[in-house]
């Protein structure tokens, strides 16, 4: 039964196996590559989903499998899915290099499973690795070479820059705690939490996280890798990765527990820069992706608050703004993918007129800008809601307060695009917009999911505690 | 407080009217314009007919809440469904009652993207809906943000004037309302150590100290105060009001800056009485300022619709004045200010879309002599204006006796000049009844046809509200006391 609970993880092994194989073929067929990724991604959240209750340790408790960390699985299979399901033409790719792509993708969801259920610091760092360099190229596939390559080498050397920092830090922590076990961490950290190297080592470590997060002043990759990378790879960047580095800072902070309370003071910090920096930024952005670059790092100032707050109720709303963040990032980039059916990059001013080429396009944008910005009843601000309940719980009142305003400030940019989408006339007639039906009933699935999460989030603030419960 | 639960579900069957008419506005295709307006009319009748019966049926012997239905909706943090009715509520349910089935017939002859409009209109009006009969402080903050999500849309595709810019505006500052509003709700929940959002569990004497109330009662007040148009917050409301096309300008004037008051006594007052009392002080004198300076700027105004929106601002102060008395007759003057206003604006509005759907002009010295060449419709907006100024006979007329009595006892000077500014109401109301409506005519609108009956339904309506409250105010202030005096003496001394 052992193996039922590394079952996601062997499904997403396969896969990318399978595309391996692939590649040594011959002759390219398009619709076979395209049908069996979106067979075997469906296996995957399948058995994802199945194996949600399984837990143990793994080759000798380097590897942790518990609700959190399946629950987590279940969204980087779902984002995998979401991604997979919009390569319909892969036009922006050269053929020889579909099978990398897939390949890539595969091992990237991979990596990030192993990521959320590491256990060991090794593992951790190596999965890490290993899905940060598949991201690299993946970044730097698309064939337009200028953005792709410029994007890619500068992700990849910010991205070895910071895995180079945390490296540093595992050492510091490992060397000066004698620990090699993540979970052990909980139980030596209140002897250890003072001392200087655990501290720089602690920080350093969580460093490598905030790059993946996007946490200032990790984040300044974010908007030209948006910009350069194909529009579903930066759809995939913003949506699994960002849930997988959730996962482990969660863990991470969890495990050290409130040892270190200052932690709390960088954090804060961190979070408001984060915040007002992504925020600000945003508003001057003309490019869509851009623009959801520096959300993004709003975002993760938001995540932050959840993260720092160090209580059962700020880490389950952080699992909560994971999910959050998974659906409605989605939605904003299934409608850039749409729009952008020939692989360009879509400015803002490109959305005139949406609302009467694609009125479903045009609707989805409009709810995942403003779940984007947390206005209920939307799954947005059940996300900011929750962390926010957690930080008050601390007495954080300045913290959500600044948050909120923050809040104003992004409504601004969000209003913008979907002013365009709504309002602005296009300055040639415009052509319709036409969307397969699956598409529309995945666009349709999104804002329901959104909508409903907003008015009745019961369900998943329940799993998102019980998954937090698992981790204490 | 007696909570009396309901046998069948009225309040929720107001918000699933709708929801439903929103959805079925959704599913007609955008060319059966005639259809959608059918079924706007009918569904906001129909909301209309409910509130209206739950404010007749509502039991003034018994008191308390009434109606209610709670269940519970997130367990981890306490959320309840939970909506009622009482005395405070129950005008303002009444008020949007009859401002959204007015102003749907106000949008009657919309032809631009009418399918969208209604879409969006009843989404704003659900939120309206919502937040004056829920008891639990996280649905009430949720549904006023409901009802400011349409908001930016419906200014910016319909309105006129400078639309973008006050869309912008009008949404951001609501936003700022909602970012103060929210910090305080959650640290009131957090602070009551209940783990609910119950607003009756929560507003039991003794759940928050005397610090914690003054602390959250600011927040609450200014953030709700912006949606209220409290001076120096109210710069919003005028620019919006102007760029909003008309029936979105009825429910905006009329109803959501009641919102916002109500807002502060419902959340601000109610779960924080020390608060009240402590910040009492600077709520009579922010009214005080909004009801002078409103008026003064309004002397100004060449735009038509501006003159209103800077008589609301005055207006408004006036329902903040009556609030920052702390005296029952403050309250019922408060709340009946925030009827009558309520329907007036909705009055002034809706004559001032019709002059503008025919003219194209709602500047002031490009109309005049309007009366002569559409009497009845003129009629209506100069009897809106006579209610504005506080005419006897019309509904307003009792609310602003009420606070100003009120206000005089407590606060002699604010008082007396808040009624001096009544004079100036009155000189700057007469000024655009003068210019508009008598003097010479513009030649080029003297082949315009008078209002026809049906389009003169909705006005007839209003007009039938102000003049009914007018000759008897106690239809409406024996519904209001059933609340305010229960709630003035619950109050710990």
């Amino acid at each position: 039964m052992k193996w039922m609970s590394f079952a996601p993880e062997i499904v997403n092994f396969s896969a990318a196996l399978w595309f391996l194989a692939l590649s040594l073929a011959t002759c390219p067929d398009a619709r076979r590559d395209r049908l069996s990724s979106l067979l075997l991604a469906t296996l995957g959240a399948a058995v994802s989903l199945t194996s949600v209750n399984c837990e143990g340790g793994l080759f000798g408790a380097v590897y942790q499998v518990d609700l959190f960390s399946q629950v987590f699985k279940v969204m980087l299979s779902l984002g995998l899915l979401f991604v997979v399901g919009l390569c319909g033409e892969l036009n922006d790719i050269r053929d020889r290099n579909r099978h990398d792509f897939y390949v890539l993708l595969f091992v990237s969801t991979l990596a990030m499973m192993l990521l959320v259920s590491a256990n060991h610091f090794i593992v951790l760092y190596v999965s890490l690795e290993l899905s940060s360099y598949s991201l690299y190229v993946l970044v730097a596939l698309r064939k337009d070479r200028d953005f792709g390559i410029e994007a890619g080498i500068k992700y990849f050397v910010s991205g070895i820059f910071a895995s180079g920092i945390m490296l540093f830090g595992l050492a510091l922590l490992c060397g000066t705690a004698q620990i090699v076990y993540l979970n052990e961490l909980m139980r030596v950290s209140p002897d250890i939490a003072n001392q200087p190297a655990v501290a720089i080592g602690v920080l350093l470590v969580l460093g490598g996280f905030f790059f993946k997060l996007a946490v200032f002043p990790f984040h300044y990759w974010a908007p030209d890798v948006y910009q350069g990378a194909m529009n579903q790879v930066a759809a995939y960047i913003a949506t699994a990765s960002k849930v997988a580095a959730i996962a482990v800072l969660v863990r991470l902070v969890a495990s050290f527990g409130q040892a270190g309370s200052y932690l709390v003071h960088v954090l804060a910090a961190m979070s408001i820069v984060s915040m007002t920096v992504g925020n600000l930024a945003a508003i001057v952005q003309k490019d869509l992706k851009r623009l959801l670059a520096y959300s993004t790092i709003a975002h993760a100032g938001y995540v932050l608050i959840g993260i720092l707050s160090m209580n059962p109720a700020g880490y389950a709303g952080a699992v909560f703004y994971a999910l959050a963040l998974l659906v409605m990032k989605s939605a904003a980039f299934l409608v850039v993918i749409m729009v952008a059916f020939d692989g360009r990059n879509v400015s803002i001013q490109q959305l005139a007129g949406l609302h009467k080429r694609s009125p479903i396009l045009a609707l989805t944008l409009m709810v995942s800008l403003f779940s984007l910005a947390g206005i209920p009843p939307t799954i947005g601000f059940t996300g900011k809601f929750l962390v926010f309940v957690a930080a008050m719980e601390r007495g954080y009142f300045a913290l959500v307060l600044f948050a909120m305003i923050n809040v104003v400030i992004s409504l601004y940019y969000y209003l913008l695009a979907i002013k365009a989408a709504y309002f602005l006339e296009p300055a040639e007639e415009p052509l319709p917009l036409p969307v397969s039906r699956p598409i529309r009933l995945l666009a349709g699935a999104l804002i329901g999911v959104m909508v409903a999460a907003g008015f009745y989030p019961s369900l998943f603030i329940q799993l998102a505690n019980a998954a937090v419960q698992s981790l204490m | 407080m007696q909570i009396q639960y309901a046998g069948f579900p009225y309040l929720t069957t107001i918000l699933l009217a709708c929801a439903a008419g929103l959805l079925l506005i959704v599913f007609i295709p955008e060319e059966r314009r005639k259809l959608i307006r059918w079924v706007s009319a009918i569904f906001s009748g129909y909301t209309l007919v409910l509130s209206a019966y739950l404010f007749f049926a509502y039991d003034k012997s018994l008191g308390g809440l009434q109606f209610a239905e709670k269940v519970l909706w997130v367990p981890s943090l306490g959320i309840h469904y939970f909506n009622a009715a009482d005395g405070f509520n129950l005008p303002n349910l009444l008020l949007t009652g009859i401002v959204f089935f007015t102003g749907v017939l106000t949008m009657w002859e919309l032809e631009t993207r009418a399918k969208e409009f209604f879409a969006l209109y009843f989404l704003l009006v659900m939120g309206v809906f919502g937040l004056f009969m829920s008891m639990d402080l996280f649905f009430i903050f949720v549904w006023y943000d409901v009802s400011l999500f349409p908001m930016y849309l419906l200014i910016v595709i319909w309105g006129t004037t400078r639309k973008e810019y006050g869309a912008m505006k009008l949404t951001l500052y609501l936003l700022a309302g909602s970012a103060l509003i929210l910090p305080a709700v959650i640290y009131l929940f957090v602070k009551s150590g209940l783990n609910t959002f119950d607003i009756v569990a929560l507003m039991q004497p003794g759940t928050f100290t005397e610090y914690q109330q003054k602390f959250a009662f600011l927040p609450l007040y200014l953030g709700f105060g912006i949606l209220a148009g409290v001076w120096p917050f109210h710069t919003w409301s005028p620019v919006g009001h102007v760029a909003a096309p008309h029936g979105v300008s009825m429910v905006h004037a009329g109803v959501l800056m009641k919102i916002g008051a109500f807002g502060v006594l419902r959340v601000a007052i109610f779960l924080c009485p020390k608060g009240w009392e402590y910040w009492a002080d600077l709520m009579a004198l922010l009214a005080a300022v909004g009801i002078i300076y409103g008026a003064l700027v309004g002397l100004r105004q060449t735009d038509l619709k501006y003159v209103i929106g800077y008589s609301s601002v005055s207006h408004m102060g006036v329902v903040g004045l009556g609030l920052a008395t702390v005296t029952v007759e403050g309250l019922d003057g408060a709340v009946f200010q925030m009827f009558a206003h309520g329907v007036m604006t909705a009055l002034l509005f809706s004559s001032v879309g019709y002059i503008y759907d025919r003219t194209h002009s709602k500047l002031i010295s490009e109309l005049g002599g309007l009366s002569k060449i559409m009497p009845v419709a003129s009629s209506y907006f100069i009897v809106a204006a006579l209610a504005s100024m506080g005419v006897p006979g019309l509904a307003n007329f009792w609310g602003e006796l009420m606070v100003f009595i009120a206000a005089i006892k407590v606060y002699p000077v604010r008082g007396v000049v808040a009624v001096l500014a009544l004079v100036i109401t009155a000189l700057f109301m007469l000024r655009v009844v003068q210019r508009t409506f008598y003097g010479p005519g513009n030649e080029r609108y003297a082949q315009l046809p008078d209002i026809s009956f049906s389009l003169g339904i909705p006005r007839m309506i209003l007009l039938f509200v102000l003049v009914l409250l007018g000759f008897c105010p106690s239809l409406l202030l024996n519904v209001i006391q059933t609340a305010s005096i229960p709630f003035m003496n619950g109050l710990p001394r």
